[in-house]
């Protein structure tokens, strides 16, 4: 049973209608992965060479045993961010003639399946084969392999229990970041030393290989705790979320721009009532504390102003890109019924050409704050304001006409890379490149000055050409329609 | 009003529809009959320009509707959740489908009074959004956000599938009430063979695609399909 939902998931995989896309994305990321098991096993079969080098004069074996919980402590922090909850949609299989049982079983083996809990044992077990077997003989030594494995199938199902509980509760996400925090501040600050805990344990072990029991038992436990989990939980999903009483809103300031108007205020209603385009949002108000890293007091004496201005337009700009890389996409779910609806396809482009406008300006106001650190970044900030509202609003509105796939707006977005390709990162890239390779020129043969003023005016005439742009791109819209209705009707 | 000459639409191979000739005058109600596969849907997706047709054009009030955009203004339809905003209450939805086409909130009030009985209370003023609505009652807010744009092309997929008995019978004598005050051209898919050729003056009859049958409802029409569907 467990092998045909395998086999289930096999498919689903290579059936989507992005698999060609996503295989040079598998591709891509295979090549990562290959790159970092190799170095994992290099600096396993050296590990001990390096720590030999690393600490002279010291008994290597009790270092590298000072070493392991620290390992597993920040593996935790990794898998809390990497490691995927295994998504099969089990509800076809609910009703089907399938026990419970097996389904989270299928779920629990699925979820094996990741780097994550390859990379320990590349990294351990050479030295524990080159090191400890020769020093303490074979059962100590297959006493640490077990360990190992244990501690990783206890952080494996340990993150998939905190994770599932965090969605949820939020509440969990917060003490697990306190807790990880606190344990690295304690670590820090000597009020107790992980490494030393770390040291004595498997020092002991080494005297007393029964002692790795426990570590096996704290691995079953994870598992067995995940497991009824799930087995209680498999239908949660579909209870949460109601119950409240929903009020309309009615943003009357938009009334005056008519139809622009009412699509700007259903963006605005799409952002504050969905999970993912509400966690861009805050995403992007809390980026606009980067001004402080940024705007180094060094770079503003010192006058690095091509750096200054990339931070103006980063701060500026960043509702665009955030919010831009998906524009159609956010609204996939009912793009059929907007563009059968009476909805000229002109209207709808400009519209999202008002909106960037609406909210860089917003932004542009808020961090003129920056202002009070030197009257220059204000310059450097209309600068990237400009250029902005000018060209990168016509860059995002073309890469959106070239983006086929949807979205599911009720998800969250930390990690999540439904609708993302190579697109997206070509799209970071060109946003980034071009006001530099306006500014290089200027800034080089002439002053820094010359190089900014030169991307204000080119941003500001690209501003004033914008209903020539949002005709050009309906047309290129246009031509994609069809293609990008059909996308965006597939569900994901 | 509307014409199509010789529709093709093929998926990998497999032409789902392929309509020769079909000519729709003004204030006729078309009742879109046939099996799964057919090629309903299909049909209304490319009346709406929503899908591409590899061969062939459809002619809506002289203009063809995959090069100007001069239908939509005359053009509404229901034809999934896809044509919701899932994210609005339905008030929401009804004055954003009645702004884009020149109603006003209070217009849109006042139109929405007519249709107490058949949204029967849930949808008003529930305090949801649409996508917590029942799949029922998100269909009487795509019908009522159709209807509300007085239209003079109305297609709805399936109407009745999704309805209470009691609604489906208050909805065709909406339709019907509606159709004589603004002789509206209506397009209907159903499996429900009684509503449909009790609404419509004329039953197309698709299978794989073309259309095998094109009747103008009299009272023989009902035993001539329930003849073609018969087991």
């Amino acid at each position: 049973m467990i092998r045909t939902l395998l086999r289930h998931q096999w498919k689903s995989f290579w059936r989507s209608r992005n698999a060609g896309k996503s295989l040079a994305v598998q591709i891509f990321i295979g090549f990562i992965t290959l790159y970092l098991l190799a170095s994992a096993i290099g600096v396993g079969i050296y590990l001990q060479e390096l720590l030999k080098r690393a600490y002279p004069g010291q008994d290597i074996i009790k270092v590298f045993c000072g070493f392991i919980l620290y390992y597993f402590l920040f593996d935790m922090l990794f898998r809390f961010m990497l490691q995927d909850l295994p998504t099969l949609s089990v509800q076809p299989y609910l009703v089907q003639n399938i026990k419970r049982s097996q389904l989270i079983r299928f779920l629990n083996v699925r979820s094996l399946f990741t780097v994550l809990n390859l990379l320990p044992l590349l990294l351990f077990t050479p030295f524990t084969i080159t090191s400890i077997a020769p020093e303490f003989g074979f059962p100590v030594a297959s006493a640490f392999i077990i360990s190992i494995l244990a501690l990783t199938v206890f952080n494996h199902f340990m993150i998939l229990y905190i994770k599932r509980k965090s969605i949820i509760n939020s509440w969990w996400l917060v003490l697990f970041f306190v807790l990880m925090g606190g344990c690295i501040a304690a670590d820090y600050f000597k009020l107790f030393s992980l490494s030393h805990i770390s040291t004595l344990f498997f020092s002991y072990m080494m005297a007393n290989a029964w002692t790795v029991t426990i570590l096996v038992a704290m691995a079953v436990f994870s598992f067995i705790n995940n497991y009824y989990f799930l087995l209680k939980n498999l239908y949660l999903e579909d209870i949460i979320g109601k119950g409240k009483k929903k009020e309309g809103a009615d943003y009357t300031f938009l009334n005056r721009f008519g139809t622009i108007g009412e699509l700007i205020g259903l963006d605005i209603k799409l952002i504050l009532r969905n999970k993912r385009p509400r966690s861009v949002a805050v995403l992007t108000v809390l980026f606009l504390f980067y001004g402080f890293i940024f705007y180094k007091e060094k770079y503003i004496t010192e006058g690095w102003w091509g750096a200054l201005l990339l931070g103006g337009i980063f701060l500026t700009g960043l509702f665009i890109t955030n919010y831009g890389q998906f524009l159609f996409a956010w609204q996939s779910a009912h793009f059929d019924g907007l563009m059968a609806g009476n909805l000229r396809v002109k209207t709808y482009i400009k519209s999202k050409f008002m909106l960037f406008t609406a909210v860089c300006t917003v932004i542009l106001l808020l961090t003129s704050l920056y202002g009070l650190m030197s009257w220059k970044l204000l310059i450097v900030q209309l600068a990237g304001y400009l250029y902005n509202v000018g060209i990168h609003t016509v860059i995002t509105v073309y890469f959106a006409t070239r983006n086929y796939k949807g979205m599911d707006i009720s998800k969250g977005s930390t990690f999540n890379y439904q609708g993302m390709g190579a697109e997206k990162w070509l799209y970071t890239l060109a946003v980034f490149m071009v006001p530099m390779v306006v500014y290089w020129p200027f800034a080089f043969f002439i002053n820094a000055w010359a190089g900014v003023i030169a991307l204000s005016v080119l941003g500001l005439i690209s501003f004033l050409l914008q209903d020539w742009w949002v005709e050009l791109l309906s047309k290129a819209f246009l031509e994609r329609k069809y293609k990008i209705l059909n996308g965006f009707r597939e569900k994901q | 009003m509307i014409t199509v000459s010789n529709l093709i639409k093929i998926y990998a191979g497999k032409t789902v529809v392929d309509i020769a000739a079909l000519q729709v005058n003004e204030g006729e109600i078309i009742g879109l009959v046939g099996n799964n596969g057919a090629g309903k849907t299909t049909f209304f997706r490319l009346l709406l320009d929503l899908i591409k047709a590899d061969r062939g054009e459809i002619i809506s009030k002289e203009k063809n509707v995959a090069l100007s955009e001069d239908w939509k203004p005359y053009t509404a339809a229901y034809l999934d959740e896809g044509f919701l905003i899932d994210y609005l209450t339905p008030e929401e939805y009804f004055y954003f489908v009645g702004k884009l086409n020149n109603r006003s909130t209070a217009d849109v009030d006042e139109f929405l009074k007519s249709f107490d009985s058949f949204f029967d209370g849930s949808i008003l003023k529930s305090g949801k959004y649409i996508r917590e609505l029942s799949k029922g009652n998100q269909f009487k807010v795509g019908i009522a956000g159709c209807l509300l744009q007085h239209p003079a092309v109305l297609l709805l997929d399936e109407p009745f599938a999704n309805l209470d008995p009691t609604t489906q019978l208050r909805l065709i004598k909406m339709l019907r009430e509606m159709h004589a005050q603004h002789r509206m051209t209506i397009f209907i898919s159903s499996h429900d063979l009684n509503h449909v050729t009790d609404v419509s003056t004329r039953i197309l009859l698709m299978e794989k695609g073309t259309i095998i049958k094109d009747l103008h409802t009299n009272q023989d029409t009902l035993s001539e399909l329930e003849d073609y569907f018969k087991v």
